[in-house]
């Protein structure tokens, strides 16, 4: 496995744990949590359980990817990618920005941000 | 002696912006590991849900010290590499981007692939360029 190939898989496991986890947190945000309101506390509970299990492994997966496609620790988009999982919605859109800005280039792919074809299909 | 001594390579680590970065680190992972207490002290009450929290609080206070180590490795890389782009020609200096986890074996075998792959060229002309982008960047 050259370290392209590891790229690829590193930006996979990525976009995988983005959509999962993205998904999960608008579950807890606009279902769960409504859900609550009136009175039912065990979707909150099953899924923000969930949730948290997911970030975990989204945050490590996430902090490989940027390290992977040289962003900077310290930098804002690394620590927007990290955040993202906790806020509703936001894990999506960071996912195109990331892809747009920093994935299609580490790829090799030019003219990665007029395009809008996406890498690993 | 005309020319003033320059600091030693660790000096960034105690410039105000570091130390806040710093102090915010320490801020940070105390906290997370105060609410972690927090949260098992609720779990001894019988608060089920807390049970998960008790663990996902020190795994994010690990993380959290982990990244405050990677920032000042990157920092440190960025100088050495600063330092060594005048002195030594560009191959050199492409070894020291090698992607973390590869081993520099990989990098060789890659070297030689380089020529019929464009891809591949591509991805190391934007390394190449992420190099020559110089510190700070």
């Amino acid at each position: 496995m050259n370290s392209r190939d590891l790229l690829r898989l590193v930006v996979w496991a990525y976009r995988i744990m983005a959509y999962i986890t993205g998904t999960m947190l608008v579950i807890l945000c606009f279902v769960c949590i409504p859900l609550q309101a009136f009175g039912h506390n065990e979707p909150v509970h099953i899924v923000g359980t969930a949730h948290g299990i997911l970030y975990i492994i989204y945050i490590v997966v996430a902090f490989a990817m940027t390290r992977f496609v040289r962003m900077k620790a310290a930098s804002a988009g690394t620590i927007i990618v990290l955040a993202a999982g906790t806020i509703p919605v936001l894990t999506f859109i960071v996912e195109r920005w990331v892809t747009r800005t920093y994935i299609k280039p580490a790829l090799g792919q030019p003219g990665a941000t007029s395009s809008e074809q996406p890498v690993l299909h | 002696m005309s020319s003033v001594k320059p600091h030693p390579r660790w000096w960034f680590l105690i410039t105000p912006r570091w130390l806040a970065w710093h102090a915010f680190a320490v801020l940070a992972a105390s906290g997370m590991l105060w609410l972690g207490d927090w949260q098992f002290h609720r779990a001894e009450g019988g608060n089920a849900l807390s049970w998960a929290y008790t663990f996902e609080w020190p795994v994010f206070t690990l993380f959290g010290v982990v990244f405050w180590g990677k920032t000042i490795v990157d920092e440190w890389k960025t100088r050495v590499r600063a330092e060594a782009v005048p002195a030594a020609g560009p191959d050199q200096s492409a070894n020291g981007l090698q992607l973390p986890g590869t081993a520099h074996t990989a990098g060789r075998a890659d070297d030689v692939e380089d020529e019929d792959d464009p891809e591949l060229a591509a991805y190391n002309a934007y390394l190449a360029r992420l190099n020559s982008g110089g510190p700070g960047r």
